[in-house]
């Protein structure tokens, strides 16, 4: 199943959420990538159906081409296919993780619910934990029922707002995994997150979105390497500028160099190797260094460059 | 999805709301009733008309609105304050159907924790008949009872527990759509049951046309007829707008449901 | 941007150019008070809040003036001043009253603790005992306008159409012992709705916590002088049935201290008169003391 963004945007009086987006997820495992407010949240919520775009359209396909399009909101059947783990560390305290999970399989009318429960619960690892209330469950624990809760019905689209919040690494593994071979069963799953680390080991598609607005889309990797080739600015200020200048050009990492009042501007393609390389030419021609700096090594800067792009 | 009633709804609804401490808060009002009904008894009071007050002043404009007030802006309106409400919504349940279970919830909570206490308590004050004295200083009793009770207790108590019944049925519905709407329900519905309830519907008689404790009355008066509970309306006007409230507070609430929105950051 | 370390040994030098300490003139205890209770007075009415904030503190004090507007245009008309200064319009205020700290008392007290700033409050240099003072003067102020400000409207509405100084000078007197009626109320509901309020941080249970207290005691101290023979009976039970409520309590002292027994909802208290006044001023303590115990201890969730 595919979801469809096509030219979506969302605005609140005057505060823009997400801007003209357009893309497209299918299956295997996709993160919604980027810096805090950056509207990964409303874009989760306009797929899930809890909010109506302000313009554009959102439409969910159907399973193999057997599409309609549809859209999430005011929707309610979509839910058949759709699975949602929400954010909000909210959930039926009452309850235990076995109770919550069987009413969820209930509400969703599946033939058998105690057992599509059981084997969700299994799936999630929760089967000793599963008679305890769930107001005595640690913050993973609660995480883990609620994926366990949006499993139950087997649904083709899962969709994960910030799931590994409050995860220990060994927890944050194994969601991973989890979440790699729903992937690869053919389901699609989207989750957001703001920590690029975090989703380093799952294979798949990023969407980058920063200030509401798509910065990248397509393979992480691909995304990685354009990151770090492009050329980075350093500010360098020296006892001979005009000197170091000249030997800078001269090397085969240095793009572009440029003499201002405040030092050297200059622009390298290869971060590392600059590095190592002004170090030893400073000393070989005994010029002292007095100031060496990278002037856009910021998060932001670097998603504002892919934007850019 | 089959029939408008979820049985799996209705069942996480009662853990829900009688889980609580809250549960204790609405049980507290019938309970207060009761045991004053029990006191005033035992200690022959000198006045008389006392049952009519008791029972309607306090049990239908107090108790009832109240106890109405705590459930049924609880049994929806706290899992839409949690955000727990969206595992519900997050299903292919109907959202009508969620409105119409944790109406009928919420309804049959509030018949026992206050229509059937105002039958018990009615039972137990029994004929509590007066000779028709002049009430005194009703100027300063809010309520709408203020003549002599001169008809037999029991058919006094049957009128008044169908009434209570009618008014849980359509204060359920006003307050669950309330929940709905607005995060400070329970303000606004006090609002409604103190002011325009209680104190216009004195003043103003066209007020009562939207007042539903006056439906109530209307129908209480149908089978009691007793002139005492100065029920401005007929039993027709009351039992039809009673309906006609009923079924838009139910439809206002299923649509607001169907449109309910998560924010960005929780407020 | 942070200067590189250039020393070549792995130690680390932390460069201290963020925090900057303060050692000026500070401004004292009483300043602190002031702010907190500046901004909460302004939270009691939703200032500061958005519009849905405000409609109910609106909607509460709308309601209590229309009968001081009334007057006026009756007044004008030659009629006589409609409503005493000492009880006004008894069941409207009463009403206005549980409706405003119920829907309000809450917005002061629990929203702090719902979002667990308290020990946020609390590391600063506020000590345990201010924070409720500023929250009650806050909440007091606030019934006071809400209360006092119609008398006003009453007051003025009526000389407006007064001839001669002696009804101007009678009007007066009249005001002086309705303003002190309208301050006792003010000050006791404000201990009671903000010691029920902070007894959880859900708005929603703050709200019907209060509004049940304060509407059973009232009716069932009403009930009982009804049963008890009403406003003109003379027996022991009439007298002492209105300490069972904080509305006819304080009405009870009005009484005690020469109002009319008919024009509010008691009976005329008697020698019973100064247990009125212990009672109203134990029960104000006792909500002081309980709301001040309440954050002596401040847990962080």
């Amino acid at each position: 199943m595919t979801i469809e963004l096509r030219n979506v945007s969302r605005w609140y009086g005057n505060v823009v959420a997400v801007n003209d987006i357009t893309m497209s997820i299918g299956p295997g495992v996709t993160g919604l990538l980027g810096p805090n407010g950056a509207g990964k949240s409303t874009i989760m919520h306009m797929i899930a159906g809890f909010l109506p775009p302000s313009r554009g359209e959102l439409t969910i396909t159907g399973p193999g081409g057997t599409g309609e399009a549809a859209p999430s909101w005011r929707n309610p059947a979509v839910y058949r296919r759709v699975g949602l783990v929400p954010e909000r560390d909210s959930v039926y305290a009452f309850l235990t993780g076995e109770q919550f999970v069987t009413a969820t399989a209930r509400l969703h009318e599946l033939p058998d619910p105690a057992a599509a429960a059981a084997r969700a619960i299994a799936t999630l690892d929760m089967a000793d934990a599963a008679d305890r209330k769930i107001a005595t469950y640690s913050k993973g624990m609660r995480q883990r029922i609620k994926v366990a809760a949006a499993l139950v019905h087997d649904p083709e689209i899962l969709l994960l707002d910030e799931p590994f919040n409050g995860m220990d690494p060994r927890q944050r593994l194994h969601m991973m995994e989890l979440l790699d071979k729903l992937g690869s069963e053919g389901r699609t799953i989207v989750f957001s997150s703001h920590i690029l680390e975090e989703v380093e080991r799952l294979s798949g598609t990023i969407q980058v979105v920063v200030a509401g607005r798509l910065a990248a889309s397509g393979d992480f990797r691909a995304i990685r390497r354009l990151m770090t080739s492009r050329p980075h600015v350093f500010t360098v200020r020296s006892s001979d500028d005009r000197l170091l200048g000249g030997i800078l050009i001269g090397r085969p990492a240095v793009r572009a160099v440029e003499l201002t009042r405040n030092g050297l501007q200059v622009r390298t393609s290869d971060y590392g190797a600059f590095c190592r390389d002004i170090a030893v030419l400073a000393r070989d021609h005994s010029i002292r260094l007095r100031e060496v700096l990278p002037a856009d090594e910021s998060l932001e800067s670097v998603f504002a460059y892919l934007v850019a792009s | 999805m089959s029939g408008l009633f979820n049985p799996t709804v209705a069942w996480i609804t009662v853990r829900a709301t009688l889980s609580r401490k809250r549960a204790l808060l609405f049980a507290l009002p019938a309970a207060i009733l009761i045991l004053f009904t029990v006191a005033l008894k035992a200690s022959r009071a000198p006045m008389r008309p006392w049952p009519s007050h008791v029972l309607g002043t306090f049990g239908f404009s107090v108790l009832l609105p109240l106890t109405a007030l705590i459930i049924g802006t609880s049994v929806l309106g706290a899992e839409i304050d949690d955000g727990s409400i969206v595992h519900l919504l997050a299903t292919p349940v109907r959202r009508s159907s969620v409105v119409v279970t944790k109406f009928l919830v919420a309804t049959g909570l509030t018949m026992l924790f206050a229509a059937v206490p105002e039958l018990i308590a009615a039972l137990i004050a029994g004929g509590g008949t007066a000779p028709p004295t002049a009430p005194a200083g009703t100027t300063g009793s809010p309520g709408t009872f203020a003549g002599p009770v001169a008809i037999s207790g029991s058919k006094l108590a049957i009128g008044l527990f169908v009434g209570a019944l009618a008014c849980c049925v359509i204060y359920n519905a006003v307050f669950l759509m309330l929940s709905v709407a607005t995060t400070r329900a329970i303000a606004v519905g006090l609002l409604y049951v103190l002011v325009w309830e209680v104190l216009l519907a004195n003043f103003v008689s066209g007020v009562r046309l939207l007042s539903v404790s006056h439906y109530g009355l209307g129908i209480a008066n149908g089978f009691a007829s007793d002139s005492a509970l100065q029920a401005g309306l007929t039993v027709l006007t009351s039992v039809i707008m009673g309906a006609i409230v009923t079924a838009a507070a139910l439809a206002l609430a299923v649509n607001l449901l169907s449109s309910f929105t998560l924010k960005g950051e929780p407020a | 941007m942070p200067e590189p370390a250039l020393s070549a040994s792995a130690t680390g030098v932390i460069h201290d150019l963020g925090y900057r300490g303060y050692d000026g003139p500070r401004q004292g205890r009483a300043q602190i008070v002031r702010a907190l209770t500046w901004h909460s007075f302004r939270s009691a009415f939703g200032i500061g809040r958005g519009v849905k904030g405000k409609i109910i503190p609106a909607l509460a004090f709308i309601a209590m003036c229309l009968p001081a507007l009334v007057n006026a245009f009756a007044v004008a008309r030659g009629n006589q001043r409609l409503f005493g200064y000492d009880v006004y319009v008894p069941n409207l205020r009463a009403a206005v009253v549980i409706v405003f700290i119920a829907a309000q008392a809450p917005e002061l007290v629990s929203r702090d603790l719902r979002s667990r700033v308290l020990p946020l409050y609390f590391c600063r240099p506020l000590r345990r005992s201010d924070y409720p003072l500023a929250k009650y003067l806050a909440m007091t102020g606030a019934l006071l306008i809400l209360i006092e400000v119609p008398l006003l409207i009453l007051y003025v509405g009526t000389i407006a159409s007064a001839k001669g100084g002696s009804a101007i000078w009678h009007e007066t007197r009249a005001l002086i012992p309705g303003l002190g009626v309208g301050l006792m109320y003010a000050a006791l509901f404000a201990a009671i709705g903000l010691v029920l309020a902070s007894l959880t941080g859900r708005r929603a249970y703050s709200t019907g916590i209060v509004a049940i207290a304060c509407i059973l005691t009232f009716f069932v101290a009403l009930l009982l002088i009804q049963a008890e023979g009403g406003q003109s009976a003379t027996a022991t039970g009439a007298r002492i049935a209105g300490l069972f409520s904080p509305f006819t309590i304080i009405d009870g002292v009005r009484v005690w201290l020469g109002g009319s027994a008919q024009t509010g909802f008691v009976a005329d208290p008697g020698r019973y008169g100064p247990l009125y006044g212990v009672l109203a001023v134990a029960l104000l303590a006792a909500c002081l003391g309980g709301l001040a115990a309440r954050y002596r201890k401040v847990s962080q969730s």
